[in-house]
């Protein structure tokens, strides 16, 4: 559990931070580095909960700071709430995270298997 | 293989949702490019207090550039180098506005399809195809040409464009503003051809009004007499813009008479849709003999959609040898309705015909030779390149003449040959308006004022000035052709130069005025000038109301303030109302014992014409019968002109202002039928027939709503929409007024910038409002905060420091731009 708590942290931490200098997809990226390096007992989950608690906080912070009714303006265009939006937002990152954490979990089974 | 299914499937997942998708007509944008909070369209969501960066580096400056922002977000730029002032505010504009400007400039060259793909229908291929066949990118081409031969103008534009170029390259995904995040595209570059586009935008808004087709058809079905009385030149000329008979004392252009050779047939062209006549504005200056303080006070308010990113962007620049203050269009350099510490001016349309359609004669199929002074004369053929997202890019043929470009033809909205004439537009012409602005900006007397409207040609408008050395004045500018007797009227044969605009009326011949005797000059788009002045001057549409309200206003008022000048701003009067209804009343015999027991519909129309009889002809927003009077009079004025309207090919219906007068004179029994029944109508029917129908009409309205009552501000619906039409980021706002009274507020359209200054000795005194706000970005508190103050006919008083020093009172945040420090 602590590992998996740690893996979830180190996969949030290391999104935010790349994603100050690379595109969105950078997520990913730090998932699948979380997945290869700090492997739990729940690889998929790991990505899908960093990823989605950075994607969740940063939405929410946002939301709750900002003055222009944006995220309301937006879901409208969509034709959803904002409370669906917000969901919306996190379950993209959430999943893209996860898929990419398990991804790179399985590299490390490989190269343990061949060395092993 | 368990890894690669999983890579492969990740992989799968990120690239479809990095790019865009068209589902039928709607574009979903990046889902997870967009929706990602640290990069995406969160990140265009601002707090209340969002301020800029302190410090940033603008590679090309000379000398550092200090803005400084007020509480509405309006920049104070103060550069120190004429040069970078104007990179400055290419720079700062763009900060704010650059979706905006880019979109614009877009539409006007006919490159929507480009972004926005076929879109319903073909609409926006053919939206482009119009822009390209009326040669609105050809005309902006020329300007450019012209503009940039004058080296004053030309560093001005380019450093402007200069600035918005660095904005732009500065750009990362996550600070694009929203809507380019929403249709997944980016900017391009700037250049100079853009402020000339934007330029023929405004003219294409402002200066391409005409009905020569429809009254070339009229003139066919009804004979030069009857259209004489429909439609009579001058419509309307009581209380013009200069009244001055006999003050005319010059030896005017004369032009040989040529017969008007018009083509066989009623002409069936469905044509292209036009400059909105609703479309207006209104200026004044009153003299210090008229003001409580002893100093002028002018007045602007230009009539144009009211739209979100705003039309206007309000900014202050002071540099070397200026100082000004007021509206900028984004995309265009300089101040174009505003003040400096000695002037002020401000806009409306001139009112005149600058379009012409000239008949073509082709010799033969190919087109590739015309008739012109009886001979083959070559055509050019220009093949226009339209850029479709996500669809085959279409080519489109447009033959050019003498004449101009032919926008109706055998592939465009034509079905016969009969549709093969060309567009002759003022707009087309080279000409250097930023000239008139730059001089403007700087301008310190009357003198100063009229050499700087020397160099303006289009669109025409009526300006007015005032200067804190106590003068007043208004002069209608714009390159006039010299126009015979009825000349514009109609479609024109072109196949002989001779009927062509073969001279323009001398600058000194326009039409203007000096501190007339009255105190006061005014324009609101009526016809400009009394019967001596001698050239002939003809429109779609002249005002009919607006102006008169306006000068009985300022008739009347003594020791006048800024508070009268708000309240005239804001005024609600519908002259037209005032005219129109105790006429319609009149003819009305409501029997209030028999509708009794006709039971609610008979209760209903005892109840609307209580609301009439009672209505005081102010369209305020609490008002019922205005409401009404609106459904009444539009279904009354379309009944009664229903003989046009039924007509298969296009026509134009008399002006308001010319019904009514007909009316009153009982003129036009002829129209009274409705060709629709079997009976013979009487106007009595009509009347009884409209306001029956109006009022069932608006108990459907309450019904709907679920309301007991229909405020005007309601049945308006004053909407103030976005750009690209996005409904979740335009408001709909309580608003009063109407298109014939001051404040001029339509549905959709309405005062785009509300601005008084008073002139005063010990500073100017400006106060502004416009709905809408400096920020483009719908994110962002500024994107509309000055719409609850117009909407309820407030105004911010104008903060015109004259150094950086004295602005601490007013400033919100201050941004420097510096130039890169130099290399060792």
């Amino acid at each position: 559990m602590k590992k998996f708590v740690i893996q979830v942290v180190v996969i949030a931490l290391l999104a935010y931070m790349l994603e100050m200098f690379l595109p969105w997809w950078s997520v990913a990226i730090a998932a699948a580095l979380g997945g290869l390096f700090l492997r739990s007992d729940a690889n998929f989950w790991a990505g899908f909960c960093g990823v989605g608690t950075l994607w969740f906080s940063a939405a929410v912070v946002i939301d709750i700071t900002s003055a222009g009714d944006l995220a309301d303006k937006v879901a409208s265009i969509m034709h959803i709430n904002e409370s669906l939006l917000i969901i919306f937002t996190c379950l993209t990152g959430a999943l893209v995270g996860g898929m990419a954490s398990y991804t790179g979990s399985l590299v490390t089974r490989k190269k343990v298997a061949k060395s092993g | 293989m368990k890894f690669f299914l999983s890579l492969f499937g990740t992989l799968a997942f990120i690239l479809l949702l990095d790019r865009s998708w068209t589902v039928g007509d709607t574009r979903i944008p990046p889902l997870g490019k967009f929706l990602d909070p640290l990069n995406g369209f969160w990140q265009n969501a601002e707090p209340r207090n969002h301020i800029g960066p302190e410090d940033l580096r603008v590679n090309g400056l000379k000398q550092r550039v200090i803005v400084q922002y007020d509480s509405l977000l309006i920049p104070h730029i103060f550069a120190t180098d004429e040069e970078d002032l104007y990179m400055a505010q290419g720079f700062v504009t763009a900060q704010h506005r650059l979706w905006q400007m880019e979109f614009q400039t877009l539409a006007a060259a006919g490159r929507l399809s480009s972004i926005l793909g076929p879109g319903p229908d073909n609409v926006f291929i053919e939206y482009d195809r119009r822009q390209r066949r009326l040669g609105v990118p050809f005309a902006a081409q020329n300007a450019a040409e012209m503009m940039v031969q004058d080296p004053v103008q030309k560093a001005m534009l380019e450093r402007y464009t200069d600035g918005i170029n660095r904005y732009i390259s500065s750009l990362r995904y996550k600070d694009l503003p929203l809507e380019y995040k929403l249709m997944d595209y980016e900017p391009e570059p700037w250049t100079v051809l853009k402020c000339g586009l934007l330029l023929k935008s405004m003219a294409q808004t402002l200066n391409m009004g005409d009905k020569d087709i429809e009254m070339t058809n009229a003139l066919k079905l009804y004979g030069k007499e009857m259209v004489d009385l429909l439609y009579p030149d001058p419509d309307c000329d009581i209380d013009p813009i200069v009244n001055n008979p006999g003050g005319w004392n010059f030896n005017p252009v004369n032009l040989a008479e040529t017969v008007n050779s018009l083509p066989e047939g009623l002409v069936g062209t469905d044509p292209m849709p036009k400059s909105n006549p609703d479309l207006g504005s209104n200026n004044w200056a009153v003299s210090g003999s008229r003001t409580a303080t002893g100093a002028p006070i002018l007045c602007n308010d230009p009539h144009l959609d009211t739209s979100l990113p705003s039309i206007w962007f309000a900014v202050h620049l002071n540099g070397p040898d200026v100082n000004v203050m007021g509206a900028s269009i984004p995309g265009s350099p300089g101040v174009i309705i505003g003040f400096n510490d000695s002037i002020a001016w401000g806009v409306t349309n001139a009112q005149r015909d600058l379009v012409d359609w000239y008949k073509i004669t082709y010799q033969d199929a190919r087109r590739e030779h015309y008739l012109l002074d009886g001979e083959w004369k070559s055509t050019e053929k220009k093949v226009e390149e339209i850029v479709v997202r996500g669809g085959r890019t279409v080519y489109d043929t447009v033959i050019y003449t003498h004449w101009g470009p032919v926008p109706y033809d055998r592939n465009f909205r034509g079905d016969d040959d009969l549709t093969d004439y060309a567009f002759r537009w003022i707009a087309h012409d080279p000409s250097k308006e930023a000239t008139t602005f730059y001089k403007l900006n700087r301008a310190k007397n009357f003198n100063d004022y009229m050499e700087a409207l020397d160099h303006y040609a289009s669109p025409a408008q009526n300006f007015a000035f005032a200067s804190v050395s106590g003068d007043i004045a208004i002069r209608i500018q714009g390159k006039f052709p010299v126009r015979r007797k009825d000349e514009g009227k109609f479609v024109l044969d072109g196949s002989q130069t001779a009927n062509g605009w073969n001279a323009f009326i001398p600058l000194e011949q326009n039409i203007m005025e000096k501190n007339p005797v009255r105190g006061f000059v005014s324009s609101a788009n009526q016809y400009p000038v009394d019967s001596t002045y001698p050239y002939y001057i003809t429109a779609t549409n002249y005002e009919a109301y607006r102006n008169r309200r306006i000068n009985n206003v300022l008739r009347r008022l003594n020791g006048i303030t800024v508070t009268d000048m708000m309240r005239l701003q804001n005024d609600n009067y519908n002259l037209h109302a005032a005219e129109a209804l105790p006429f319609l009343l009149g003819q009305l015999a409501v029997d209030t014992a028999a509708l009794r027991d006709e039971g609610p519909e008979g209760i209903a129309l005892i109840n609307a014409y209580r609301k009439l009889a009672a209505w005081d002809y102010f369209n305020d927003k609490d008002a019922e019968g205005a409401s009404y009077f609106q459904a009444w009079w539009s279904d009354f004025y379309l009944r009664l002109w229903d003989e046009m309207l039924d007509q298969p090919f296009p026509m134009a219906l008399p002006t308001e202002f010319n019904t009514i007068k007909l009316l009153k004179e009982n003129r036009i029994a002829a129209f009274y039928d409705i060709r629709s029944t079997e009976t013979r109508e009487s106007l009595r029917d009509l009347v009884h027939t409209s306001f029956a129908t109006s009022v069932a009409r608006i108990e459907k309205w309450k019904e709907d709503r679920g309301s007991d009552r229909v405020r005007w501000a309601d049945y308006k619906d004053t909407y103030v929409r976005h750009l690209a039409r996005i409904e979740p980021l335009g408001y709909h706002v309580q608003h009063g007024g109407h298109g014939n009274a001051v404040n001029a507020s339509d549905r959709i359209h309405g005062p785009s910038w509300r601005m008084i200054v008073s002139l005063e000795k010990t500073g100017i005194k400006a106060y502004g409002v416009y709905p809408g706000g400096q920020s483009g970005n719908p994110g962002s508190f500024h994107y509309s905060d000055m719409l609850e103050a117009w909407s309820n006919g407030r105004y911010y008083r104008l903060a015109f420091p004259k150094r950086p020093e004295e602005m601490q009172p007013y400033l919100f945040y201050e941004t420097d731009l510096n130039p890169r420090e130099k290399e060792n």
